[in-house]
């Protein structure tokens, strides 16, 4: 949290569209309170539609654990959309929560499109337009579905609970990326029996939804869980993964979402494998010197890195002191669960 | 007078000890009981001031004194961390320590002076600390990161240890993580909340606004009253915050005060200023105008008692944070201590906001 306060940014800038297809700028700026309004909200000619950003803007901030009366928020619109229109709502709440330092700010504006009715609650309900172009960050059920998502974390009030975990995904230097897992699981009904579909990875082939169904059924084992008790999906954020690293990430964001591992802040980032889940142990991977670069670069402030207990003997000097400049916490494992 | 006398001594009040020990940690008693074997005794006076009564004696109240009999423990009782975690907790056992020679109040007796009401019952207890633990995890002031290690939980039981001590007086005998599995179910709660997510009515555009203005002055801070449902009665929650900021704010500027030695001239600076600060809140907070009244003899719109109410319970929020803070602060060393000046710095300053705002008879909506 210090860290969030030195390194807050004092403009954050968001883009959403409207129904005609125009884009339209939200910019919050933060600068000292003085006595005034927590959130000042404009867009022009349209004093409605301004009310309305401030109450969107507040009504966000109940999911928040910090408050800070010391500043105030101005956020502003170039342009007004119809009174109908509703997907600038993401745009003006991911705004906020940015020039606060909440959130990282992107090197590029992002295109967020979202609505909500329960902004108190942190969900995101939906979004409006029929075809948004690729990147644009959208809300809704089979995307973004609340405000905790954005770090992985389960929803406290939804029925389904989903959370994600992140894996770095090895692809020849330049293309390294952080990949998400997400795993949603669902109570089976009382005397409902598992068949081969209680946990479903769609768009995976059918030697890699094995893999999958053998990873969480093991580490479930490991849990203590006598008799099946979820309907799980799995998804993965990218398509054609080698190799078996992911799984550790797979296995906690289960966890997570299951109810049995304490949260980080930020996200779980996590590499290693195991040929005994059932076990809980947790056994290196290959591709040491890239994964650690790429986890030096991508981990924000209150992120949790796990990696194998095997790993730690040969990480880089200075990633952990990094990691912990940054806001982020490292731990090398050899087994899941308490201690 | 003799006659009096005689009454008093022909009473012989019983004091009821059912529980005391397991189920409750204290309960009001009145003046002339004797306190049962094990149990000690707290005299609480109208300003707030506290005095000891040694386990096995007399309550002697003084006119205008309200008693607290307490048991030492030890207790037991388990937590949940997280709330999006429910299966995962941990298991305290704690105790209150004999009183500390060293300190004129003991935390626990300004913790029953200022929070009392009724008996207070050890599940009570147990949801304000693990609200506590809730909010110093959200904030990231404790950690308890998946996978955690030996040297992350020594941090953590060190920081939770001096939070349960600075905050509510007790001593943390043992804490342990645990399965809570057998007792809680994770996937009935998702089940009920199924059934609670059909049953609920839809919630359109129209009727946002209401509960925005019902919502907005409180935010972050008071996120889990929104939450539960109870029905928020202004007038109670109201004066349980001020009484609370009337009688902590005061032996939280004292502990500030000692508690802090700052090395450079600059945090000495820092320092003096807070206090300052803090000053003006007590003083804002000892003369705080009556909920209900606009001005004198000028009866204030339901509506806006409401709002007043939220501020108190935000300010309430603000001093429990204070109190965490004050944890920090004993444990810190010197290099961390800008990072804890600017988060009382943070602190002090929604003190001073919604205090400020509790005294406003209307609210003027700026620029």
């Amino acid at each position: 949290m210090s860290a969030a306060v030195s390194e807050a940014v004092s403009e954050a800038v968001f883009r959403s569209l409207l129904a005609d297809g125009s884009v339209v700028t939200v910019t919050a700026t933060r600068r000292p309170r003085g006595g005034r309004a927590d959130i000042k909200c404009s867009a022009p000619g349209a004093p409605a539609l301004a009310a309305r950003m401030q109450e969107v803007a507040r009504l966000a901030r109940h999911t928040e654990a910090r408050y800070d009366s010391r500043d105030q928020v101005v956020i502003s619109m170039d342009r007004a959309p119809g009174a109908q229109e509703r997907d600038w709502e993401l745009a003006v709440v991911l705004a906020d929560r940015t020039v606060r330092g909440l959130l990282l700010p992107a090197a590029t504006p992002q295109l967020a499109l979202g609505w909500s009715d329960g902004w108190q609650r942190g969900r995101i309900d939906g979004h409006d337009a029929a075809q948004a172009p690729a990147g644009a960050l959208l809300g809704g059920p089979r995307h973004l579905r609340h405000l905790g998502a954005l770090s992985g974390q389960p929803d406290v009030s939804a029925s389904v609970s989903s959370a994600r975990a992140w894996f770095p995904l090895h692809s020849g230097g330049i293309n390294d990326s952080l990949c998400w897992v997400e795993v949603s699981v669902y109570p089976l009904e009382p005397g409902e029996a598992p068949d081969d579909e209680a946990i479903a990875a769609p768009g995976l082939d059918s030697a890699r939804q094995h893999a999958v169904r053998q990873t969480l059924a093991g580490a479930r084992h490991f849990d203590g869980e006598a008799a099946p008790r979820w309907r799980t999906t799995v998804r993965f954020g990218q398509d054609g993964l080698h190799g078996n690293s992911y799984e550790l990430a797979l296995v906690l964001a289960d966890r997570l979402a299951r109810g049995r591992e304490f949260l980080p802040r930020g996200r779980i980032i996590a590499t290693g494998c195991s040929g005994a889940w059932h076990a809980g142990q947790v056994e290196g991977v290959e591709g040491l010197a890239p994964k650690c670069a790429l986890i030096a670069r991508e981990a924000a402030a209150g992120d949790r890195v796990l990696l194998p207990r095997a790993w730690e003997a040969h990480l880089p000097p200075g990633l952990r002191d990094g990691l912990r400049v940054k806001g982020a916490s490292l731990a090398c494992v050899e087994r899941i669960g308490l201690i | 007078m003799m006659f009096d006398l005689f009454k008093r001594m022909a009473r012989a009040p019983a004091f009821d000890a059912t529980g005391l020990g397991s189920t409750l940690l204290a309960r009001p008693i009145g003046s002339g009981c004797t306190l049962p074997a094990g149990a000690s005794g707290v005299a609480v006076d109208r300003g707030g001031r506290t005095r000891r009564i040694s386990a096995g004696g007399r309550m002697g109240l003084l006119d205008g004194e309200s008693g607290w009999c307490f048991h030492p423990g030890p207790y037991g009782c388990d937590l949940v961390p997280f709330a999006a975690a429910p299966e995962i907790g941990l298991r305290l056992h704690f105790a209150v320590d004999s009183p500390d020679p060293r300190v004129s109040q003991q935390r626990f007796d300004l913790f029953l002076a200022s929070e009392g009401a009724g008996d207070l019952s050890l599940a009570g207890f147990a949801a304000g600390i693990e609200a506590a633990l809730q909010r110093e995890l959200a904030q990231g002031n404790l950690d308890l990161p998946p996978c955690t290690t030996l040297d992350e939980w020594n941090a953590f039981r060190a920081g939770f240890n001096q939070l349960l001590y600075t905050r509510f007086g007790v001593t943390v005998d043992d804490c342990v993580p645990v399965d809570l599995r057998p007792g809680r179910d994770f996937a009935e709660v998702l089940r009920a909340r199924a059934v609670h997510d059909a049953d609920e009515p839809y919630i359109g555009v129209e009727a946002a606004p209401a509960a925005a203005a019902a919502a907005a002055p409180a935010a972050g801070a008071a996120l889990a009253k929104v939450a539960d449902g109870t029905p928020f009665d202004p007038a109670r929650e109201d004066a349980r915050a001020l009484r609370r900021l009337f009688l902590e704010l005061p032996c939280l500027m004292c502990r500030v005060r000692q508690a802090t030695l700052p090395s450079g001239q600059d945090l000495f600076r820092q320092q003096q200023a807070l206090l300052q600060r803090l000053d003006l809140v007590c003083l804002a907070a000892s003369t705080m105008p009556a909920l209900g009244l606009a001005a004198p003899g000028q009866p204030l719109a339901p509506g806006q008692q409401l709002r007043r109410a939220r501020h108190s319970v935000a300010a309430a929020a603000a001093l429990d944070e204070a109190w965490a803070l004050l944890a920090r602060f004993e444990l810190a060393e010197d290099r961390g201590l800008e990072v804890l000046f600017d988060e009382a710095d943070r602190i002090v300053a929604n003190l001073e906001h919604a205090l400020g705002a509790r005294k406003l008879a209307t609210e003027g909506e700026d620029a």
